[in-house]
């Protein structure tokens, strides 16, 4: 049961799919549990009229990775990347200048020490203040319930699919890696080879159950099933529930095989200790290693939690302050990691191509806490984006004292950054073309990877970079 | 009724000797079989035309282009009174009434309308399943478990032509039905010990109210009743099952007025397949209008309304000391009532509109009809949404998705109650049910008999559509035809249905003595079956099977809902999980089919029999056996006989069905 404030404005008719035409688009909202079940029901969905095709945009194109850490209850803003300071605002989280920015960094130490490496996006503003509702569209970017909605895949396994020509032999690990949490959003109607490989917990001995006991009788087991087993053939009359486990059987053949696996997916009593000592500080930790083992892994999602404050915000041994304990020194460390890692190409370091992104489903009430001593939900939210070539040391537009309002947007598109025009940030900062419409969704009306970006309704905000 | 009254017979005869090995209990007069005469479509309905709706119910476009619908009441009237009725679509499709294998003519409901609609649109349906493959579908369907190989070996060898209806029959007085079907209202109700941010069960409550649940099962309570106790419970949440509910649904850090919203929301979803939460922060206007045509008719007030009936509860708790956990204590009063004056909490602000009294007298939100005098305001609560005929639709469709794999509506918790039957269509709109004669037909013949789950799953189960194969041999297979229903659609097994399938093809069942044991906090006995876990937060850490349950997303019944979703590591628990495949294809483990089998035969085609019989719940194929036995002779029987076990294990229709 939802059990927070929702203050919906998602439900509306804004959102990714303006209405353009006549009678009404038929949205449904349409959930059918884990099966690549899709079909004539949205037939007759209004197919919004196709304008002249723009010419390819430029793109960033200056990072290889994504870390997009989702903060999930959605963090106050006006507490962390986008510091507003008044009564409510404790004494321990220091607030200090760092240039033109405002940062608490009593709260958050180690992230305030890399602070040159961070631009902090303000004015934007979520879609909704439901809870399921914003997390699903900021990691599909697209309303969830709008056409396609439903059977949309992550954003992160957008970027495994365009990452498939550069893979290599050798390249065991999938596309999409999330840590931390036991569900995720997959690949949609998209196939199943960009599904996340989810690890909900990691630990000192890697992923439980990759290794055989015996490597030389697992193969011969193998391959006595695929002799065995018709139903793996592809055309199978069984349909593509079982088709999509047949290709996760390849893929953890893969990962069983490896001689490395284990390596990647553990790490080491000094690591975690300097990430902080947490499950998170250890997520951070295999994230890294991840991309530093440059075998395919494109883009990792970490999900953490605990941010929905409602109440004791400030409080000493709870809300925030209980939250950064774990988060700052992961992030912090993460980031100067990387920094320190060299990257796949010579002369770069692995933060110049990797970009992190941290990012909640909505912001937090502002001013004078509410009266449990928290901040309830807000659409007015800020994102924080380091590496992948940012210019950090930095915010993008201005808020008013509050960081309610926009005072100056401070981008080209001068007005409100929505999730639509983060994600095509991010895909650029990839060199993905965010206006790809893909013809292969199941009702034919084109997938595209940011709804209306070929419209020119969103864009990048080229100026973090 | 001739097939009917053999059927009768021969279940009363068999009732001793019953071929099946199952573990029967002893069943109450009430659950002998029941005659299979549907009744008939109620003829005094009116049925809804557009004309007689109003004008189009289409408003002005707003600023945004939105159209802001413009429904007229005559439906929500008609909606109270229960008399909106769907003609049915096909009438009866032709073919013999023999009840002869040979022509297995259609005249359930269910196959009427199935078949009907699919020869209506041209979708071919597939060949009927085989009998092992009816036989492994409609257990684990119904009582969540594989068939032995004697049971299955039994069924295959029965000459009887009625022999798939007794089966059915045996399947639903068993005592792993009533787990199974615990296991489903656990996560309907989502009965857990801990959530994140809502109400603390408890061990103790959690157990109370899945105890509740498996006895009411088991005693074959009907479900309206059961749906009226729960929802207007009293009592000690550790002793009795009912105010759990209310626990499950306590919204913390906020006012009273976010947990009587709560408890009438999870009442709307769960037992009338609403999302009435909607409405319960904003009117549903301007914001569901292109989600949902019924509720953007609706407004917060209705919400309140619907809401103000849980005003009149009183909750203390208290500390239990035996435990250390805290317990829940429900009682009415006549004194509470719903006020309209909150600032802070869960929900957006409550106020009156100027000059409107701000508290609001509870009326249901379906009907506007307000409570009696004299009565507690939840039991009037359970007596109107029981007796509304929505309640025995929603019903009947989760329990048709749970069998069928994709409901008549979608999605089962988001009715829109404009868009079910076709006669009352609003212009632009299109039908949200696949089958909508059915669904009517289904919920009246639901609510007229008595709220009887098992008549429900009997009639499920018997019908042709039901026990068509998974395997599509017309032709191509496009997924329009899912929601034609033309095939069996396969599914993957559930975390417990699939452990419990491991422990029962290799016989090694856990031995109940820690770790070798499903832990549950709190139980001095641990249960035997996966599917008697009382909730998906069990096992703590400690036993070996955590891992492999929830590798197969049972998720936690709070912010993470069970799912069906396939993964890498799925693939990689099966094939190397050291707890729970790996150990039970040794032949060294004596317990083992594999270890069982090379003491009874060293003949290869044997082995290949016992194994598939045993995993598969089926005889190999020709080519499967050929290629299998080729496979034994290539080595020393014993470990080659371990890995063949191993492949079976991972072979795709181990796990899907």
């Amino acid at each position: 049961m939802p059990s927070h404030k929702e203050i919906c404005d998602a439900c509306t008719l804004g959102g990714s799919f303006p209405i353009r035409g006549e009678g009404l688009s038929r949205r449904r909202l349409f959930r059918v549990a884990g099966s690549a079940i899709v079909g004539s029901y949205f037939a007759d969905v209004l197919i919004p009229p196709r304008l002249e095709a723009a010419a390819a945009p430029a793109l960033q194109g200056t990072a290889r990775n994504c870390i997009f850490v989702f903060m999930s209850g959605a963090p106050s803003h006006s507490d962390t990347w986008d510091l507003k300071e008044g009564a409510w605002t404790p004494a321990a989280f220091a607030p200090t200048s760092f240039g033109g920015v405002r940062f608490a960094q009593g709260l958050m130490p180690k992230i305030a020490g890399q602070l040159d490496k961070f631009v902090f996006v303000r004015p934007v503003l979520s879609w909704a203040a439901v809870h399921s509702l914003a997390q699903t569209w900021a990691q599909k970017s697209r309303n969830p319930t709008g056409v396609l909605g439903d059977v949309s895949p992550h954003i992160g396994a957008v970027v495994s699919l365009e990452s498939q020509a550069q893979r290599k032999p050798g390249d065991i690990l999938p596309g999409f890696v999330g840590l931390g949490t036991s569900s995720m959003i997959g690949s949609g109607y998209m196939s199943s080879r960009y599904a996340p490989l989810v690890v909900p917990s990691v630990s000192t001995t890697g992923l439980q159950s990759v290794k055989p006991p015996n490597a030389a009788v697992f193969a011969e087991r193998y391959s006595l099933l695929q002799t065995l087993d018709t139903d793996r053939a592809p055309g199978s009359p069984y349909g593509d529930v079982p088709a999509d486990m047949a290709d996760f059987y390849t893929q953890a053949k893969a990962l069983a095989d490896s001689p490395t696996i284990n390596a990647t997916f553990s790490y080491n009593a000094a690591d975690y200790a300097r990430y902080g000592s947490t499950q998170f500080g250890a997520t951070a930790i295999i994230a890294k290693q991840l991309l530093a083992a440059n075998q395919g892994t494109r883009f990792v999602q970490l999900t953490v939690g605990g941010w929905d404050n409602h109440a004791n915000i400030y409080a000493a041994n709870a809300g925030l302050t209980t939250q950064m304990k774990f988060f700052d020194p992961a992030i912090g460390t993460l980031v100067a990691d990387l920094a320190a890692t060299p990257g796949a190409a010579a002369g770069k370091t692995l933060l110049d191509e990797t970009l992190v992104v941290l990012i909640g489903e909505f912001g937090r009430t502002v001013g004078p806490v509410n009266a449990q001593g928290g901040r309830d939900h807000f659409q007015r939210m800020s994102v924080a984006f380091a590496g992948g070539g940012v210019r950090g040391g930095r915010a993008i537009g201005v808020t008013d004292a509050t960081a309610n309002k926009v005072v100056d947007f401070g981008w080209s598109g001068n007005r409100d950054i929505r999730i639509e025009d983060l994600t095509s940030t991010i895909y650029s900062a990839l060199g993905i073309d965010y206006t790809t419409v893909l013809h292969n969704d199941p009702i034919g009306r084109g997938y595209e990877y940011v709804p209306f970006a070929k419209d020119g309704v969103y864009r990048p905000v080229a100026e973090i970079f | 009724m001739h097939e009917q009254d053999r059927i009768k017979a021969h279940v009363s005869a068999r009732w001793a000797t019953s071929l099946l090995a199952l573990a029967l209990v002893t069943v109450p007069s009430a659950l002998r079989a029941e005659d299979e005469s549907e009744p008939p479509v109620a003829t005094d309905v009116t049925v809804v035309t557009a004309s007689s709706a109003g004008d189009c119910p289409f408003g002005v476009p707003d600023a945004r282009g939105a159209r802001r619908l413009n429904i007229q009441r005559a439906p929500d009237e008609l909606l109270r009174e229960g008399r909106v009725g769907f003609a049915s679509s096909h009438g009866s499709v032709g073919g013999s009434s023999s009840s002869s294998p040979a022509s297995r003519a259609h005249r359930g409901t269910i196959d009427v309308e199935i078949f009907g609609k699919m020869a209506a649109d041209g979708v071919l349906p597939t060949e009927r399943s085989t009998d092992a493959e009816f036989l492994r579908r409609a257990m684990l369907d119904l009582t969540g478990q594989i068939p032995t190989t004697a049971a299955l070996t039994a069924f295959l060898a029965d000459q009887r032509p009625d022999k798939r209806a007794l089966a059915v029959e045996n399947l639903l007085r068993s005592d792993t039905f009533n787990d199974r079907w615990a296991m489903w209202l656990g996560d309907l109700l989502e009965n857990v010990k801990t959530t994140a941010a809502n109400g603390i069960e408890q061990p103790l409550g959690r157990d109370a109210f899945s105890a509740y649940l498996r006895t009411s099962l088991a005693q074959a309570k009907p479900y309206d009743q059961l749906a009226r106790e729960i929802l207007a419970g009293n009592g000690d949440s550790f002793t009795d099952g009912p105010p759990n509910f209310w626990v499950r649904n306590l919204a913390t850090m906020g006012v009273a007025q976010d947990t009587w919203d709560n408890q009438a929301a999870a009442a709307g979803e769960k037992f009338l397949g609403l999302q009435v939460n909607c409405t319960g922060c904003h009117n549903g206007a301007g914001h569901t209008d292109a989600v949902n045509v019924y509720l953007s008719t609706k407004t917060r007030m209705d919400f309140w309304k619907n809401a103000a009936f849980f005003a009149q509860t009183t909750v203390a708790t208290a500390m239990d000391p035996a435990s250390a956990q805290r317990k829940y204590l429900l009682s009415n009063n006549t004194t509470g009532s719903y006020l309209l004056n909150t600032t802070s909490g869960n929900r957006p602000a409550r106020a009156p509109v100027t000059g409107q009294p701000n508290k609001v007298d509870p009326a249901f939100y379906l009907t506007g009809e307000k409570p009696q005098a004299g009565t507690p305001l939840r039991a009037e609560f359970a007596r109107m949404l029981t007796a509304h005929p929505q309640f025995a639709r929603a019903t009947v469709n989760y329990i048709w998705k749970e069998m069928f794999g994709v409901g008549i509506v979608e999605p089962t918790d988001g009715f829109d109650l404009y868009r079910l039957d076709p006669a009352v269509l609003p212009p632009g709109q299109t039908l949200q049910a696949s089958h909508p004669a059915l669904l009517a037909q289904l919920a009246t013949q639901f609510s007229s008999g008595g709220y009887d789950l098992r008549a429900l799953l009997r009639t499920m189960a018997n019908s042709e559509a039901y026990q068509l194969s998974a395997r599509y041999t017309p032709g191509a297979w496009s997924e329009t035809y899912t929601r034609y229903f033309a095939r069996r659609i396969t599914r993957r097994m559930t975390s417990e249905q699939l452990l419990d399938a491991v422990f029962s093809a290799s016989g090694v069942w856990p031995t109940g003595t820690s770790p070798d044991a499903l832990t549950v906090q709190g139980w001095a006995t641990p249960p035997v079956r996966a599917m008697q876990l009382p909730d998906p937060l069990e096992a703590p850490g400690g036993t070996r099977y955590n891992a492999f349950l929830n590798t197969f997303l049972r998720g936690n019944r709070d912010t993470n809902p069970r799912s069906s979703d396939t993964s890498a590591l799925q693939a990689l628990a099966l094939m190397n999980d050291a707890n729970t495949i790996q150990p039970r294809i040794l032949q060294s483990n004596a317990s083992s089919l594999v270890s069982r089998t090379l003491k009874a035969t060293a003949k290869p085609e044997d082995v290949v029999d016992a194994l598939w019989l045993g995993t598969l719940s089926r005889t190999p194929t020709a080519a499967e056996k050929a290629s299998a036995v080729t496979y034994l002779k290539s080595g020393t029987l014993g470990p080659k006989t371990e890995n063949l076990q191993w492949a079976l294990f991972n072979k795709l229709e181990f796990a899907f069905y």
